[in-house]
């Protein structure tokens, strides 16, 4: 237990160094709970295969450090980093560099984006270890309030400087009733330093209206990022999630829905590609607390080398909920047989009348179909590459943000012929 | 074009070959008949070169090489097509993608260009249209949900795209009904050429009721034991395979 605890003092002091405004009680509240819970341990029940251990050395080292920060130091990051994203991806862009977003933030009409630290609204900090920490050393974090249909989707660009760097975001998104959104999240790195990144995003999606959420991590492969999606339904509304996840020696995704309205539909889609040592752990909860709704939820995975990831899917469907159809499929593809994949659906039914459905498959690429492409003249790496991109296409064709597919198809692209390569 | 001799190969350390000899020369059909079993659709797949069988002793030249060196993808860039019992569904991958793609890798390896958009759309409609199919077949995945007569015309029109030098059949007339049988006749016989050679591989007598050859043998226990004309054929359908060996011993 010791070795995931920090100490107190050493975060207290931290909460102290950051500038006094309207998150200061928040973040000592914050430190303080977090100081009794410390980071979750491996082999706890949520915590099954997923070793944060490090990530408890490196803040305390970074606590103990300077604590530098580069917030003052924008003009260091690569500029093209960020255009190769949003020259691409047509979005209303907002860019946060470790952790520091963009004094002069404007929403495009019909929205307010304004900073955490100015609403005078209380921040549910949340309940688990990682919410809270964040919300212990957040510096700030961006207020999204929609109240129309946007033709083209909200960008959240987060970029990790080079420096050795502990970073929490958060981003907390309204959407009210009957209006429809698009939010496009990138994560990459601008250099390849060691960092950690804890980000929390709440939706609450108000009656009739929807939400189309794509998340595309592409971090550096030294990068650890704890990463946490809420959604609260009302009735009536829709939350797409498409989130792949490329990129990181260490990945940890949260996706939590609460469907509270009726009629609710919560479609999560998910697409990891590992290799070397990386890892990624996808933990999903979806929780039914009223009927009729529905949940679908299809991830998907594509592992070589020594990677290892984790999908746990849970869907809860609380006493009364009839009317629930809920069906949750994840599929991996091992590209090396020293690639590991711990899957496991985590079914709680309360209600009477409802159709729950799961499945589990993992799998090589099939001889057969790699015979066919061979017999037709494309050459075993081809095959092999043309066969891996079929499986990670029905993630693809799945996407609800026509605007970021290019970004997508190309990334996707050039990520699966390293992956192909280097399983040969 | 194609010389085999004394070929023996095994699956799973099973023998199923043992001794196999067949010439086949540009220009020829040939059908290769023999009832379950006795080793024909395990001809057709030495032939593309599927890993999973063994060569054991014999050889199969191929235009003057010895093609058992090769890669499967090598021998369909020099010209051997196999149009497959059972093709392989591949939800995912477009079916027009890969007919580029193929077509593209064969004149990759002669050294030619890569084919033109337009003339590879207007040759794939033409084609489609000789073997009634929709041209919607473009866009669906390889043989995803494709029928059993949709998969073998798929086949053909593969067949067509790549213009093989030895293209084999493999029981391309199973499954088919009447209608398909005819489509996929048509297609094969639009594409008999002086300079090419097709080897069907079937079980009936009734796909070559369409497709005329020029020689028919008869695969018994791995080997051939008959070859004649079509004739051949005919008394094999009459007969029964039983008629051969006891024909074939006396």
């Amino acid at each position: 237990m010791t070795q995931n605890s920090l100490s107190p003092e050493l975060l207290q002091k931290a909460v102290h160094s950051l500038p006094e405004d309207n998150l200061s009680i928040m973040r000592l509240e914050a430190a303080d709970r977090f100081s009794n819970m410390g980071f979750p341990v491996m082999g706890s029940e949520d915590w099954k295969y997923t070793d944060l251990s490090q990530i408890a050395d490196l803040t305390s080292q970074w606590l103990n450090g300077s604590m530098q920060d580069n917030a003052d130091d924008h003009a260091n990051h690569n500029t093209q980093i960020v255009e190769s994203v949003t020259d691409i991806i047509d979005a209303h862009w907002i860019v946060i560099r470790d952790g520091a977003i963009d004094s002069h933030i404007t929403g495009p009409h019909g929205t307010t984006i304004k900073k955490i630290s100015t609403v005078n609204k209380k921040i549910v900090t949340g309940n688990d270890a990682m919410s809270v920490f964040n919300a212990a050393l957040l510096r700030d974090g961006i207020h999204i309030t929609v109240a129309t249909t946007l033709k083209k989707p909200i960008g959240i660009l987060y970029i990790d400087g080079p420096a050795s760097v502990i970073t929490q975001n958060r981003a907390i998104i309204e959407i009210e009733e009957e209006c429809r959104l698009q939010v496009v999240e990138c994560c990459l790195s601008a250099g390849t330093g060691k960092q950690f990144t804890n980000t929390v995003t709440d939706f609450s999606i108000a009656a009739g209206a929807s939400v189309n959420y794509v998340r595309i991590q592409d971090r550096d492969f030294g990068h650890t990022s704890v990463n946490r999606v809420n959604a609260l339904l009302e009735k009536n509304t829709i939350f797409n999630h498409n989130g792949f996840d490329l990129g990181g020696a260490l990945t940890r995704n949260d996706i939590v829905t609460e469907i509270a309205g009726k009629d609710a539909l919560v479609n999560l889609n998910g697409l990891y590609l590992a290799s070397a040592e990386q890892h990624i752990d996808n933990h999903t909860n979806i929780i039914h607390t009223v009927g009729p709704s529905t949940s679908t939820e299809e991830y998907r995975g594509i592992l070589s080398g020594d990677s290892q990831c984790v999908f746990n899917g849970r869907v809860f469907v609380a006493e009364g909920a009839d009317g629930t159809d809920s069906n949750q499929y994840n599929h991996n593809l091992l590209l090396s047989e020293r690639a590991e994949i711990d899957t496991k659906p985590e079914l709680e039914i309360y209600a009477d009348d409802v159709k729950c459905a799961h499945g589990a498959t993992v799998g090589q690429l099939d001889e057969s179909a790699l015979f066919y492409l061979r017999s037709r003249g494309l050459n075993l790496e081809e095959s092999q590459r043309v066969l891996t991109h079929a499986f990670a296409s029905g993630t693809l064709s799945k996407l609800t943000v026509e605007a970021c597919y290019d970004y997508l198809t190309d990334l996707l692209d050039n990520r699966l012929e390293l992956l192909v390569g280097a399983a040969r | 074009m194609l010389e085999i001799e004394n070929l023996k190969a095994t699956i799973a350390e099973k023998q199923i070959l043992s001794g196999l000899d067949l010439s086949v020369n540009a220009g020829e059909i040939h059908a290769i008949m023999g009832p379950n079993g006795s080793g024909k659709s395990t001809l057709a797949q030495v032939i593309a070169g599927h890993a999973d069988y063994e060569v054991i002793e014999g050889s199969v030249e191929y235009q003057g090489h010895n093609l058992l060196e090769l890669e499967p993808e090598d021998r369909a860039r020099e010209g051997i097509f196999l149009g497959f019992q059972y093709p392989v569904e591949i939800p995912g991958v477009n079916n027009a993608y890969l007919l580029k793609a193929a077509v593209n890798a064969k004149r990759k390896h002669q050294g030619q260009d890569e084919i033109d958009a337009f003339e590879f759309l207007k040759l794939a409609k033409k084609t489609m249209e000789l073997l009634d199919m929709d041209q919607s077949f473009l866009n669906r995945g390889v043989n995803e949900g494709f029928s059993g007569g949709e998969k073998k015309r798929n086949e053909i029109l593969q067949m067509a795209m790549l213009e093989p030098k030895l293209a084999i059949l493999d029981e391309t007339d199973s499954g088919l009904d009447i209608d398909a049988l005819k489509a996929v006749a048509n297609g094969v016989n639009s594409l008999r050429h002086s300079e090419r050679a097709i080897v069907l591989v079937t079980h009936y007598q009734r796909l070559l009721d369409y497709i005329e050859p020029d020689y028919v043998h008869v695969l018994w226990e791995g080997r051939i034991i008959l070859s004649g004309d079509k004739t051949l054929a005919h008394k094999l359908e009459e007969n029964g395979y039983e008629w051969v060996r006891t024909t074939v011993s006396s």
